[in-house]
């Protein structure tokens, strides 16, 4: 099964035109660095930072088609505003495995 | 700004791979993008770009889309700059807060393509709309001032015209209250040449502008007659006639006029279509009611215009009360008539004579109250008083030195139907006045000619006894005689002749009046210079104050009067 929603990213895909390979790049650079800074806000229990970098990091990966990754980023982002961190642990390092598989699968679309 | 042509589309987004696709998705659509990364540039991108249309971010740093779309609002003004939220907020709180800064729709994420360009779209109607009802609101406003303009250089020439006269004097109060800028009701008084006073009540139909216009010819040819001399009938034929050619049919003007003669202590009377008057009589506190007995003017033609007018004495303190139809028909707040009754009561109340007019007023303003006055409102007193109280009549003196004709005759003699119908005074003070220096005593010479005219005509041709114009009852039978002898005149004549011969430093003037009439015995008189009490109806002691000499020569059916002027 795949990481992404492939009707939709075909569609992006007609989209951009030449600029996919731009946009993909940009995603993970920018989403890279955004999952440092916030594994960086987890240990430092910044709710405020994890919340805002998870609203981030969730619609950015609704637009790249990555749905499933989006509903993580999504818990993440709901618990840092329940104010209740016990356990933000679990699906921020679901979001991690899930965002190494999407990456791959974009850098193959890329190629 | 079609919904389908190219906008420019701000998109403010601290995501940039976000960014991209929306900016993918809008040129797609041909649209013009500009990006800000966050609220603060978003807001200088507003100010620099001046987009047609916002999409912004809820969340960035350093100013959140919130804030951005408060200032972006208040920078707009009055201008509709559509506001649309990019958001994955799904708090129903969230949603209110962003409407409450200002947005006006919400975009989710992941971008739907159908749903943005629907949404676009119908922000872009929108604001054409807005554009639209925006240019139609200055263009009426602009026109409104434009109107509001005109009406005002209007309304001053307006009064310029209609306000001029001799309205101040001491013997008239009245009170003009205009319904709207304008008003449908004209007042104007002015001095004849010989010190009389003419004045003239019109209420046009209808009120405002279209009311006013046709005060404008009106009063010209008030002021512009009145002050040559021209009789009340003439004056009144030539409005009428001028009304019945530009007003539009259904439009006409009520009006009455009133020629007061200060010296004869009476007023002539022409009313057409206007409520009832009063005189008030000071001598015995009575009222006599002045109706109205023609059509207004500007209805019949020339032809069938009756020019006929009732005199009534007017002794010293008489007064005579004038009203458009605004003071009996205005109506209080259960939308009662004011009425004739309580009119009549006003002055069957009244205990001091001089308060009348304010008591009308009162009582007028009291039964209307907050509601004011439906119509336009005109109430004039006249007082009659002695001529000296509103002192001499004013001839413009501006033609400068002594030139003009000196030396010459002329001979003028009136006959037949003429003779009864024909003013000629205005012809006869023309042609004096352009002797410069007889220009400035036209008031005088009005006063002469009249009075010898009268003289003639009436004593010598048509042989009445002034002796009767001793009280009211003979002034009546007075006019009623003068009416019979008219009609019955088979022939007569009155001639005039005028001989100017210039003088050392000046020059002088004979005026020579001969009627066909039997003529009268004038030894006894002369004699005793006309001081004699039955004999002021022929107002020779007048005269006299004016010439050097007046003789009378022949069977008395000849005068011969002098006047010599020198310019210093």
């Amino acid at each position: 099964m795949s990481h992404l929603n492939l009707g939709q990213i075909n569609e992006l895909k007609d989209l951009m035109e030449d600029a996919f390979e731009d946009l993909i790049n940009t995603y993970v650079e920018d989403s890279d660095e955004k999952i440092a800074l916030l594994q960086s806000a987890i240990s430092h229990q910044d709710k405020e930072k994890i919340a805002e970098i998870s609203h981030s990091l969730k619609g950015s990966s609704a637009n790249i088609c990555a749905e499933f990754l989006s509903g993580l980023f999504k818990q993440v982002e709901d618990q840092a505003r329940a104010e209740n961190l016990t356990n933000i642990e679990q699906p921020f390092t679901l979001a991690q495995d899930e965002y190494l598989q999407v990456k791959g699968e974009l850098n193959q679309l890329n190629s | 700004m079609d919904a389908g042509s190219s906008l420019k589309i701000l998109i403010a987004d601290d995501n940039k791979s976000d960014r991209m696709i929306l900016s993918a998705i809008v040129k797609k659509m041909g649209h013009e993008v500009c990006e800000a990364a966050d609220g603060l540039e978003a807001v200088a991108q507003f100010k620099q770009a001046l987009p047609d249309i916002i999409l912004l971010d809820v969340i960035m740093p350093n100013m959140d889309g919130q804030a951005a779309a408060l200032e972006i609002k208040s920078l707009a003004g009055e201008d509709m700059i559509p506001i649309i939220f990019l958001t994955s907020l799904q708090d129903a709180n969230d949603l209110a807060k962003c409407l409450d800064s200002g947005g006006d729709d919400f975009l989710t994420k992941p971008y739907n393509k159908i749903i943005l360009q629907a949404k676009i779209n119908a922000f872009s109607r929108m604001r054409k709309m807005h554009h639209i009802l925006q240019r139609q609101r200055d263009l009426i406003r602009e026109n409104n001032e434009y109107m509001v303009h005109e009406q005002e250089v209007a309304k001053a020439v307006y009064d310029n015209v209609t306000h001029a006269g001799c309205l101040h004097l001491p013997n008239l109060k009245y009170l003009l209250s205009p319904f709207s800028v304008f008003n449908g009701d004209v007042l104007l008084a002015a001095r004849k040449p010989s010190g009389s006073m003419h004045i003239l009540l019109g209420d046009f139909t209808g009120h405002g502008l279209p009311a006013a216009i046709g005060a404008m010819p009106l009063a010209e040819i008030f002021y512009g007659m009145t002050a040559k001399g021209f009789s009340m009938e003439d004056v009144l034929r030539e409005i009428n006639i001028k009304l019945k050619n530009i007003l539009p049919i259904g439009y006409f003007c009520c009006v009455c006029m009133v020629n007061l003669s200060f010296r004869k202590e009476e007023i002539e009377v022409w009313m057409g279509g206007l409520p009832d008057f009063y005189l008030y009589r000071y001598d015995d506190k009575r009222i006599d009611k002045v109706i109205s007995t023609h059509l207004p003017l500007g209805v019949l033609s020339s032809q069938a215009f009756d020019g006929n007018t009732q005199k009534y004495s007017f002794r010293k303190n008489d007064k005579l009360y004038m009203w458009s139809d605004g003071i009996v028909e205005s109506r209080n707040d259960q939308g009662d008539l004011f009425g004739e009754e309580r009119l009549q009561d006003i002055f069957s109340n009244n205990i001091d004579d001089t308060a009348l007019f304010d008591e009308i007023v009162k009582t007028v303003n009291e039964f209307t109250g907050e509601r004011g006055k439906d119509d336009d409102t005109t109430l004039l007193e006249v007082r009659m008083v002695d001529e000296s109280e509103v002192g001499e009549v004013s001839i413009d003196l501006s033609s400068g030195m002594v030139s003009g004709p000196m030396d010459w005759n002329m001979r003028y003699t009136l006959r037949g139907d003429t003779l009864k119908t024909f003013n000629p005074m205005p012809l006869m003070l023309s042609i004096l006045s352009d002797v410069p220096y007889l220009k400035g005593l036209s008031g005088q010479l009005y006063t002469l000619m009249a009075e010898l005219f009268s003289n003639a005509f009436e004593h010598g041709v048509l042989a009445l006894n002034s002796a009767l114009k001793q009280d009211a009852k003979g002034f009546a039978e007075y006019y009623s005689q003068r009416e019979i002898a008219i009609k019955a005149l088979k022939e007569g004549t009155v001639s005039f002749e005028f001989d100017h011969q210039p003088i050392p430093g000046g020059g002088r003037l004979m005026i020579k009046v001969t009627d066909s009439g039997q003529g009268f015995d004038y030894k006894c008189r002369q004699d005793k210079n006309f001081i004699n009490q039955g004999y002021s109806g022929r107002g020779i002691p007048l005269i006299l104050s004016i010439c050097d000499n007046l003789e009378y020569v022949g069977n008395g059916n000849q005068v011969r009067v002098d006047l010599s002027w020198t310019a210093d």
